[in-house]
């Protein structure tokens, strides 16, 4: 997947010459997973900008740019180093359309690696999107497979408005996947479809779609038949093709990362709460991460939702 | 010249101790090739060289504990061709990715394979697709779950064919085990009478009575000794009853009331409109006697005798039948000394009056023989209190009780 991300950068930074990437290691050094790797060599220091370690610096610089024309492309090292820059995202990146009244536009990307299952000490693991989803303004998206991160990130460019785009870290490098470098961008704002199934349908997103899909492969073992959406945009949510999936089963089991607590799966299962209750043949389930910090590597394993936790959900919401 | 200090390998060590190196001084190296192998703690493990150049110093040999921080390895950055595949060329070729590598991150380990990913996505919006299962409201769904009706045969009554508490309901029914007296009437070679006419009503109003009244029923007597002997003839019994609820209604009016469940709410009528049960051989008739409040004793008995003729002749109509406030039932014309009356809603109260009889009483310490008439007043307790019944009694006995 990384190296499709850097692939569309290269792409898009080719066709567009508005089209700028900055962040802290972006450029001599390739970006601290080598999302960015060979831009600076290809493009130049001007165009691939190393940053100081400064989150609200590299978020104000790119509402600074995108304001006077460019269309940056910005680096956060990892999702818990985004906190500095939510003022600017939440305060200026989010509101510059509004503000102007429609004259200034803010097409800025903001990537981050995203979530846990790498190892990695303290604030390297966060999974914290719905703090972003609750924001008017930033559209928040984040793929799931090498083609999708290709294809929605050359979308989420070629936006004219502010993007958050999150890398699930532990797919960075988890599968090949051959994907064509034809400029060919995804549609934002809608759920891809991995799996048909007529028993339950299963959303989730990001890196849990592995899960999801060992789980949902259990599940076909007994007989099952499940359908995996794939949210790829959390916020707006496609709520039409939940909902059309949901009429189908009847049933709905959420999956994600995050805490529990106000995830972006209470926004969904109230989506079906409100439009879809008189499908539903079940209560709505969570499968969530715990309500507690993302504990360290040795632990990792016990918060993220387990191919077990799936498949016990699934067979509790059949069983309701 | 760049110096490579050993990194904080992610596990919060102070220390790794050096196992071998991979490179040596004067190489040309590339980013992410295989630099040096450090034990920690807990593993040995494989860091990558950092950036492209020529090695111009090892700081430590094998088997030297360096502390995290200190300088690793010299390298002279050269201008070389991008380790990264161009756009151009297939990703998974490029030597960002090496198989198996497992650490192409300064910090943690992001886990990496070889695994072919091949998936079948779409994600064109599908149009709204009709439920193919039947749509319920959510109690409708746990009821028919606890009856075991199938929700795919019923066919919804609500909005776009959304199965409602009552669909379920009427299809548990419908779907019941027929009752054992079908089977013993088909036995015994005879066929079961359906009900019609009165009888049909009553099943219905007294199905609908039990399953909506909170029925309460205190009995008392009334002693009619003053009366003399011509209280007993025809129709004098139920004329007395009727002009002491009259005055009982005056006295107490939360008893002559319709109660609305659905609203919560009672409307108290000043008008008493009386349903009088008469008995007849096609079933039980309840003829309404209107305003008995505003009538005098003869338009009283001319209008019951009217009415009970006309329940017998089968002439009445919906309108002699509607709308009554309050009713009575002089079963003790029969026998049956108390009862418990069934309240009719909407209507709030019935007053049961049994067989009169005579009775030892006693009357200042001494035993008397007296004519007493029991009396069984029913009430709906949602709607009427205890109290409020309790004094409407009384004064229904304290009217009978006169002389005249």
């Amino acid at each position: 997947m990384v190296e499709a991300i850097a692939m569309a950068h290269a792409w898009e930074m080719q066709a567009d010459p508005r089209v700028v990437v900055i962040g802290q290691d972006v450029g001599a050094n390739g970006g601290v997973f080598r999302a960015t790797a060979g831009l600076q060599q290809r493009f130049g220091e001007t165009r691939v900008q190393d940053t100081p370690l400064a989150e609200a610096m590299i978020a104000g610089m790119s509402v600074g740019m995108a304001a006077q024309g460019l269309k940056p492309v910005a680096e956060i090292q990892f999702m818990g180093f985004i906190y500095p820059a939510l003022d600017q995202i939440i305060n200026h990146m989010s509101r510059m359309r509004h503000r102007t009244r429609g004259r200034l536009s803010c097409p800025v990307v903001i990537r981050t690696p995203h979530g846990g299952g790498i190892h990695a000490p303290e604030h390297h693991s966060e999974s914290t999107e719905s703090l972003l989803c609750h924001i008017p303004g930033i559209r928040v998206v984040i793929p799931s497979s090498p083609a999708r991160a290709y294809g929605l990130l050359l979308a989420a460019i070629r936006d004219p408005d502010p993007v958050v785009f999150l890398e699930p870290a532990r797919l960075y490098r988890a599968v090949r996947q051959e994907v064509a470098d034809d400029g060919r961008a995804l549609p934002l704002d809608v759920c891809f479809t991995l799996r048909e199934g007529s028993d339950v349908t299963i959303v989730t997103w990001g890196a849990m779609t592995a899960e999801v899909l060992r789980a949902v492969a259990e599940l076909d073992e007994d007989g099952v038949s499940a359908e995996v959406l794939d949210l790829a945009t959390l916020s707006p949510i496609d709520s039409a093709t939940i909902l059309a999936s949901v009429a189908k089963t009847g049933r709905l089991v959420i999956v994600h990362e995050a805490a529990r607590n106000v995830g972006v799966g209470a926004e969904i299962a109230a989506l079906v709460a409100e439009h879809g209750l008189y499908d539903l043949q079940a209560p709505i389930l969570r499968v969530a991460g715990y309500d507690t910090i993302m504990p360290l590597f040795r632990l990792e394993q016990d918060y993220i939702p387990s191919v077990r936790r799936i498949v016990d959900a699934v067979q509790a919401t059949l069983a309701a | 010249m760049t110096t490579f200090k050993l990194p904080d390998l992610g596990e919060g060590l102070a220390e790794a101790e050096l196992v071998a190196w991979h490179v040596a001084v004067g190489d040309v190296v590339g980013v992410d090739q295989p630099m040096v192998s450090v034990e920690t703690a807990k593993a040995v493990v494989d860091l990558p060289v950092p950036f492209s150049g020529v090695v111009e110093r090892l700081h430590a040999g094998p088997g030297d504990v360096v502390p995290t921080g200190a300088p690793l390895i010299d390298v002279t950055p050269t201008v070389v061709a991008s380790p990264v595949a161009s756009p151009a060329t297939s990703p998974a070729a490029g030597p960002g990715a090496p198989a198996g590598a497992g650490r192409n991150s300064v910090v943690g380990k992001v886990p990496s394979s070889d695994e072919e990913l091949i998936e079948t996505v779409t994600y064109s919006r599908p149009p709204a697709a009709a439920a193919t299962r039947g749509r319920a409201v959510p109690v409708a769904r746990a009821l028919a779950k606890r009856l075991g009706v199938d929700l795919g045969a019923v066919a919804g009554s609500g909005p776009g064919g959304l199965i409602t508490l009552d669909d379920v309901l009427a299809r548990a029914q419908v779907g019941a085990t027929p009752p054992a007296i079908a089977k013993m009437a088909a036995q015994a070679q005879i066929a079961p009478t359906p009900l019609r006419g009165p009888r049909r009503a009553m099943a219905q109003t007294m199905t609908l009575a039990r399953d909506q009244i909170a029925l309460s029923t205190v009995c008392d007597d009334a002693d009619i000794e003053a009366w003399g002997k011509d209280g007993g003839r025809a129709g004098g019994y139920t004329l007395r009853l009727m002009r002491a609820l009259a005055r009982a209604c005056a006295v107490e009016p939360a008893l002559n009331a319709w109660y609305d469940a659905n609203e919560n709410s009672r409307l108290l009528l000043a008008h008493v409109d009386l349903g009088v049960a008469v008995d007849t051989p096609g079933g039980l008739i309840v003829p309404v006697l209107r305003n008995i409040q505003a009538k005098s004793s003869d338009e009283l008995r001319a209008a019951l005798v009217a009415q009970k003729e006309a329940a017998h002749q089968r002439v009445l109509t919906g309108e002699d039948l509607r709308d009554f406030t309050l009713m009575l039932s002089n079963f003790g014309t029969l026998a049956g000394r108390y009862g418990i009356p069934q309240v009719v809603p909407p209507a709030v109260a019935i007053l049961g009056a049994g067989k009169v009889r005579r009775d030892a009483v006693v009357v200042a310490d001494r035993v008397e023989a007296h004519l007493r008439m029991p009396l069984s007043l029913s009430f709906d307790h949602r709607c009427v209190t205890g109290g409020e019944a309790c004094r409407f009694l009384a004064a229904v006995i304290a009217d009978l009780e006169l002389a005249i």
